[in-house]
């Protein structure tokens, strides 16, 4: 279990046995990890096609990489899993349901996303992590905070301002905030780009640890085979917004 | 009435063309002095002045014919103003759906309400020789906060794209995720007209006042109906801008709550808006 176990709901704390720490929804429930699932899904704009025809299918609980040179489509695949662009073909479903048949909303807090850049909200670090709680009603107790900060090594954070945080801060204080939301699954998009080396592995460390803790199910895009070697258990290769190669990371990768 | 028009600007026109005359050899000698420094700017000067005096002795003489006209003449007048003005502040909305029509409801409801809130109170006349001139101050402002507006909000949700889809990503209200860029768009609108309220009659005596003391009336008077017509202008600037921007704020998102509002890329195909997300609980 956890060095502080927090519930959501009610924002209590609990002793706990190990030195992580973790929390739960409001509904009582640890989040399950989702299947993810792509059918035929694409997009173009005008005559420009960013995403072709991609079906996958994303186990619950697996680390996928998608990989590929520079315009590939790797970041316009995974806005389309989070919605932020609309497929103009094929669709996604998420535990075998459609996922326009969700609302848009709730659909980000289930799926959550973290960009290339950290996008922090001016203000502290505590405001920006009980921004999506906030957005959907819900507080967010100082001790759930604190949790989640120590969940991505950064504890006493709280009110430290975001304008004075190092690149590799800022990105945990990003993973803490989609955190918040308690997702099912995690979508990652090249989140060590503008990273160090020290601090690209403190961000793959964590994304590994949240995985394992919470069979969650993530999807990352990177354009380092290195990084897809030490993360994903397989590995999708994206070129010209189709997929050319997927399967296990060490077979799909082996030549590259 | 035609006979009496060629009549009017016939006694005055001699004068107002000598006047014009001493305007324009001032404006020469400016161009004179600039022209010492390097700044050569008299070809462009020369042309502003011709096509300035040609259209501003046409535009008179339009106004004296349709000043003798009735109130209905006023109105439509008034709303080709609005017409116009919405064409000018969409330029800069150019790649925004309907932009002329959310400029033209911005610009007609910051007119119209201060000017049929100025004619319930008797500050203004239903009288087309009134209502012409003071309805375009009021109009002219509108366009310029409503321009003031769009530029605003466009610049400010282009530079804070990534910001404003973090938000989206983690669930947020798309409301919320331009929130402080509607604050900002409201607020250029307002500003110039906040200043200019400020330095009234400090750094300048508007036109309006010198007008009336000029035609003899009493200056605190004119001061005092001068402050009314500058508050109105205040007023149809901050309704202009803020519905110009809640227009565009709609806009600027999908019904699937994607940002459609995004640095050269054309509101069209599949993310085009029409309605909004629900608030959250």
């Amino acid at each position: 279990m956890s060095a502080v176990t927090v519930t959501r709901s009610t924002g209590s704390i609990g002793d706990a046995e190990s030195s992580e720490a973790t929390w739960r929804p409001s509904r009582g429930l640890e989040p399950q990890a989702i299947a993810i699932e792509t059918e035929h899904l694409s997009r173009t704009i005008v005559d420009r096609v960013l995403v072709s025809d991609i079906t996958v299918q994303v186990q619950p609980g697996e680390v996928l990489a998608v990989v590929g040179p520079s315009g590939a489509g790797k970041s316009s695949f995974l806005r389309l899993l989070n919605r932020l662009d609309e497929p103009t073909g094929g669709t996604v479903r998420l535990k075998g349901q459609d996922y326009r048949e969700l609302a848009p909303r709730e659909l980000r807090r289930r799926v959550g996303m973290v960009m290339q850049m950290a996008y922090l909200f001016p203000g502290t670090v505590a405001a920006n992590i009980a921004f999506g709680p906030w957005q959907c009603g819900e507080g967010l107790a100082a001790e759930q905070i604190d949790a989640l900060l120590q969940r991505v090594g950064l504890p006493g954070y709280q009110e430290r301002d975001v304008s004075n945080l190092s690149g590799g801060e800022a990105q945990r204080v990003s993973v803490a905030r989609t955190l918040a939301n308690v997702p099912e699954a995690l979508l990652l998009d090249e989140p060590t780009s503008a990273l160090d080396d020290v601090s690209a592995r403190g961000i793959e460390d964590l994304v590994l640890t949240i995985n394992r803790e919470r069979r969650m199910t993530c999807v990352i895009v990177t354009h380092n085979t290195a990084q897809a070697h030490r993360i994903a258990d397989r590995t999708m290769i994206l070129q010209a917004g189709k997929l050319v190669a997927i399967g296990p990371t060490k077979e799909v990768l082996r030549d590259r | 009435m035609i006979a009496e028009l060629l009549n009017t600007l016939h006694s005055n026109i001699v004068m107002g063309m000598a006047q014009a005359a001493g305007a324009i050899t001032l404006c020469a000698a400016v161009v004179l002095l600039c022209r010492r420094f390097a700044v050569h700017v008299e070809r462009e000067t020369a042309i502003s002045l011709g096509r300035g005096l040609v259209q501003m002795v046409f535009v008179g003489m339009v106004l004296a014919v349709l000043l003798h006209g009735n109130l209905l003449v006023g109105v439509l007048i008034l709303l080709g103003m609005t017409f116009a003005a919405a064409v000018t502040a969409s330029r800069r909305a150019r790649d925004i759906k309907d932009s002329l029509l959310l400029s033209f409801y911005a610009i007609a409801a910051g007119s119209g309400v201060v000017i049929a809130a100025m004619l319930a109170t008797g500050t203004l006349t239903a009288d087309i020789a009134v209502l012409v001139p003071v309805g375009s101050m009021i109009i002219a402002n509108a366009m310029n906060a409503c321009a003031q507006s769009i530029e605003r909000f466009r610049a400010d949700v282009a530079a804070h794209v990534g910001q404003i889809e973090a938000g989206l990503a983690l669930g947020a209200d798309p409301d919320a995720t331009v929130a402080p860029y509607v604050q900002s768009a409201v607020y250029a609108s307002l500003l110039p007209r906040l200043d200019m309220l400020k330095s009234l009659g400090l750094v300048w005596i508007p036109g309006v006042m010198a007008g009336m003391m000029v035609s003899g009336a009493s200056p605190v008077y004119a001061g005092i109906y001068q402050f009314i017509i500058v508050a109105m202008i205040l007023a149809a600037s901050g309704i202009a801008g803020l519905v110009v921007t809640l227009l565009m704020r709609m806009r600027a998102f999908s019904p699937a709550s994607q940002l459609t509002l995004r640095p050269g890329e054309r509101q069209q195909g599949p993310d085009r808006l029409a309605k909004r997300m629900p608030s959250p609980a």
